[in-house]
């Protein structure tokens, strides 16, 4: 398949290796961060870590738009639900993420009518065809998932859909990044840059990053090749001194993004002053919320929500996860009380958590070395 | 995804019958190759 067969290719995934390790200096000891979840599957999927030298560390960023929800937010779309007019919608993996009151699953099996949808426009079609009921869709994700939210709700607003609504938890990825920055138990080399959320924002907006820390990041396609030739581009600005904003997904990310996607959002939405985040905590101007415009199509006017904050389980370690400071294999739970069939925190929910693909698909590299 | 079809309201219809808005990315033709997320192209690819 054109796009994909090519960057599989384990032939030239051994020059890019040899390439690695002909780049990077043995003495030193290199840690480069992957913000996106969806570059953590690929990398332990595919083994890219085993491809690797010793010395070059990937440490997995806050990018999964699931793993990032609190239980708060969790148990507020619980409570929404739960009343006996709603519909409430969500993406797949939304059904099964904790909050302190179970799941949106458990809260199905209470009576509540939650039903899975792939985007919110299916949402906006349940909400035509059942006229008599509201009809909400809990949005989460960044600036990649944030465009489909914002058109569905221009589209609502176009046909006069007044019984949708949205409970927004839209995020955007710079504001975390800085926060990680700005952290002092995280010593970062460089980023791998999330391909997905740039095909939006595009890479302008990451050059903070080299700007005011000093440090490279490469936007990357989701490939294994492009992840290797990513980190590869990574570590050969730090040889040769340099640290900027490089693109590897040209192929799909504009350096300025997509203009129409980036007017849609500004039209539909704002930033919330601050927005809470599992594990990393409140952070300023990280969340986004509907325009006075779309108001009228709120959920949290619309609906009485609780505004529930929760402590994250004691056992849980899904916070030091997303910033990077422990390996999924380091929490104390880790494929023990916390599995992707009875998941304790959010990383072992989605397939872009690191604890999820770590416990699919790297955990048995893990088991053969110890053999 | 692949584009078959466009409706006239330009809902795209791509391989394995999945509608998909093309806001975005508009106007986009059958044959066309979009990138996909959540329902809506943000990208065309190639």
């Amino acid at each position: 398949m054109k796009f994909v067969d090519e960057f599989r290719d384990a032939e030239l995934g051994r020059v890019l290796a040899s390439e690695i390790v002909a780049t990077v200096d043995a003495n030193r000891h290199y840690k480069v961060m992957e913000v996106c979840g969806g570059h953590t599957h690929t990398i332990y999927k595919y083994g890219v870590t085993d491809l690797l030298p010793e010395n070059v560390e990937l440490v997995h960023g806050p990018g999964c738009p699931v793993c990032v929800i609190p239980m708060g937010r969790v148990d507020d779309g619980i409570a929404v639900a739960l009343q006996p007019e709603v519909i409430f919608t969500c993406f797949g993996d939304m059904m099964r993420v904790p909050g302190g009151n179970g799941t949106l699953t458990e809260a199905k099996a209470r009576g509540a009518d939650v039903r899975m949808v792939y985007s919110p426009l299916d949402a906006l079609r349940l909400a035509k065809h059942n006229p008599d009921r509201q009809v909400v869709f809990f949005a989460i994700g960044f600036e990649t998932t944030a465009p489909s939210t914002a058109l569905t709700l221009k589209r609502a607003k176009a046909e006069g859909v007044a019984n949708f609504s949205c409970f927004c938890n839209h995020v955007t990825i710079v504001p975390p990044l800085r926060a990680l920055l700005e952290s002092p138990d995280l010593r970062l080399d460089g980023f791998i840059g999330p391909g997905h959320v740039s095909t939006v924002v595009g890479a302008r907006p990451f050059e903070f990053i080299p700007a005011d820390y000093g440090k490279p990041i490469v936007v990357s396609g989701f490939e294994p090749l492009d992840l290797l030739q990513s980190v590869h581009m990574v570590l050969r600005q730090l040889a040769e001194g340099r640290c900027e904003v490089e693109n590897q997904y040209r192929r799909v990310v504009p350096y300025d993004g997509n203009e129409a996607a980036l007017a849609v959002l500004a039209e539909v939405f704002e930033l919330r002053p601050h927005f809470e985040w599992r594990g990393l905590g409140f952070i300023s101007h990280s969340g986004l919320k509907l325009s006075p415009a779309y108001a009228g199509f709120d959920a949290e006017l619309r609906f009485d929500v609780p505004g529930i904050r929760v402590a994250d389980p004691k056992a849980c370690q899904c916070g030091e996860v997303l910033k990077g400071v422990i390996k999924p294999w380091e929490c104390k739970v880790f494929g023990t009380a916390c599995t992707p069939e009875r998941p304790i925190g959010t990383c072992m929910v989605s397939s872009e958590g690191a604890c999820a693909a770590y416990y699919n698909y790297g955990r048995y590299a893990r088991e053969r070395a110890a053999v | 995804m692949r584009v078959v079809d466009v409706h006239d309201d330009g809902t795209a219809v791509c391989e394995g019958g999945v509608e998909v808005m093309t806001d975005l990315v508009a106007p986009v033709a059958p044959g066309d190759t979009l990138l996909v997320h959540a329902g809506t192209a943000l990208q065309r690819v190639g």
